[in-house]
């Protein structure tokens, strides 16, 4: 089939994901998207794309696919051995790769997820006005899940000659795990000096939370709060003191006491942090988040012509 | 006048609304207000029982910013306004055993008999307070204490959608099928999330809803 690819092995869990579902949490629909937004972004302009359009989460361990068509691919994230038919490419660049060719994605090994983006639009249909892919209800990607052997996707084709790669000091090593803070509504709930410890990643995590442990948080009020809003990044407290960080995935409301807030630029890191290893919040205050924020800005706007605020 | 209002933000790309009143009116017409105003940048606006969250894209908006646009929004409220239509839904149950699985654990627990559980859920009227944490779940807040239970000690891994179930003073309406700690007393064979609708769901917070009891015959036949 014309300007199709092929699944010939999904990997562990392979998802569609864009940044286009907004405004849908008030019906308690999750916002879903890349769960490391930044590489997501970086690897759709590595083909011209638009950075909320749609690339393919490869979580732990990549698939293998067929193209159809002549197209250009980008990709970005965690350090991952990549080849086209068995020879190896390179990631954070353009790479064309000719219908027929076979994209093979080894096992992530810096951290936990990859970003694909593919030169053009794929022709899936859309939920929310979004293709994110919230296997829960069965939300965008293909049929709603995660990708499966045998799985055709089509695409429509677009043109962009440039060839581009990314500069070095916007490549994450993901060897810093030190993860700011700002505090939460619930803050005042807890021993400050519990939290000053460090914590474990656990395999309990996935796409709506990363789980904590090593170090469990002590309320000094057992009391939940009435269900109030939850965001991104917020880290909870629940009864166990194992904090949970809600990530893209997470419910829109929540009872328990929410004592800090990722900040935003650093909830992409987070991600990428690999089961079993350390990370340690870093308390900081609005402004000096807000100042993370407006760096980040600039540096994607110098960098790569890129518009944060678009 | 609106007032004894809290603005405060959380993290940097949300910040809440808070009433310290007792009666919640003020947050529903500051809801409607802000629903029907453009800020730049604000992504969703979701209303619960007692706050307004707000989350916008800090690349495009910041916190000092947006208060002040909402503090300004919020004075020219005209407190009398009348509040939006109010719908009144009523919503089928078939409280059976099958469907109602809690029905027997929370007989032993309110010492009240399964019948005078049923009669008191029916014959109550209900307010959506919220709609959220799940895609579709509805709460509703309950005018009758007697029916006060905590949620259970170990949730459930998956409750069949439909179900109806209650915890605290509400009942919850479990729209679609997911994990769940509240107690089950019955099931609804009416669909109120559809995710090809726009909007999904149509009952929205402040809407009143009343319950009536059907057998599984009716609840088999129901379209």
């Amino acid at each position: 089939m014309k300007n199709t690819i092929e699944i010939i092995r999904p990997g562990v869990f392979s998802s569609i994901q864009d940044l286009k579902r907004v405004g849908f949490k008030k019906y308690g629909i999750p916002k879903s998207g890349p769960m490391d937004d930044q590489s997501h972004i970086m690897a759709n302009w590595l083909v011209g794309n638009n950075i909320y359009s749609e690339t393919i989460e490869i979580t732990f361990s990549g698939p293998k696919i067929k193209f159809l068509f002549n197209t250009k691919i980008g990709l970005c994230g965690s350090k991952t051995l990549v080849f086209i038919n068995d020879k190896e490419i390179k990631m954070n660049k353009t790479i064309k790769i000719k219908s027929g060719e076979i994209l093979d994605i080894k096992n992530c090994s810096t951290g936990n997820r990859i970003y694909l983006s593919i030169m053009g639009e794929m022709r899936l249909k859309k939920n929310f006005k979004s293709l994110s892919t919230y296997d829960k209800i069965t939300l965008g990607g293909v049929n709603g899940r995660k990708l499966m052997k045998g799985d055709i996707i089509k695409f429509k084709k677009k043109k962009f000659n440039e060839n581009r790669f990314v500069p070095e000091i916007l490549i994450r090593n993901h060897n810093d795990k030190i993860i700011r803070v700002i505090k939460g509504p619930e803050y005042h709930l807890i021993d400050e000096k519990s939290i000053n410890k460090g914590f474990i990643v656990t395999s309990l995590s996935d796409r709506m939370g990363i789980r904590l442990s090593g170090n469990k948080i002590k309320l000094n009020s057992n009391s939940g709060i009435d269900s109030s809003v939850v965001c991104e990044g917020t880290i909870q407290i629940p009864p166990d003191g194992n904090p949970i960080v809600l990530m893209r995935d997470a419910q829109t409301t929540g009872g328990y006491p929410r004592i800090g807030v990722i900040s935003r630029v650093d909830i992409s890191k987070l991600s990428q942090i690999k089961f079993n290893q350390k990370i340690k919040f870093n308390f900081i205050t609005l402004n000096e988040s807000e100042s993370l924020i407006n760096f980040e800005k600039r540096k994607f706007k110098s960098k790569l012509g890129i518009d944060l605020s678009s | 006048m609106i007032d004894n209002i809290n603005i405060y933000s959380y993290g940097d790309s949300s910040m809440i609304i808070k009433s310290n009143k007792k009666n919640n009116k003020d947050l529903s017409l500051i809801y409607q207000a802000l629903n029907s105003t453009n800020f730049d940048g604000v992504d969703d606006i979701i209303k619960t029982v007692s706050t307004i969250g707000l989350i916008f894209n800090p690349y495009k908006t910041k916190y000092s910013k947006l208060r002040n646009q909402i503090t300004s929004l919020i004075d020219k409220i005209n407190p009398l306004y009348k509040d939006k239509e109010v719908k009144e839904w009523k919503i089928p149950v078939c409280y059976s055993k099958n469907y109602g699985l809690d029905l027997e654990y929370l007989s032993n627990k309110l010492k009240l008999s399964t019948e005078n559980i049923i009669k008191y859920h029916k014959e109550s009227t209900y307010e959506v307070s919220m709609i959220g944490f799940l895609p579709g779940f509805v709460y509703l807040d309950c005018n009758n204490p007697i029916l006060k239970v905590p949620r259970k000690n170990t949730p459930r891994s998956s409750i069949p959608d439909g179900s109806i179930a209650i915890a605290q003073n509400q009942t919850g309406i479990y729209n679609l099928n997911s994990p769940g700690g509240w107690n089950i007393i019955g099931k609804t064979p009416k669909k109120l999330f559809n995710k090809e609708g726009n909007p999904p769901i149509k009952i929205k917070e402040g809407d009143i809803v009343k319950f009536y009891e059907i057998d599984e015959e009716k609840f088999k036949k129901y379209k």
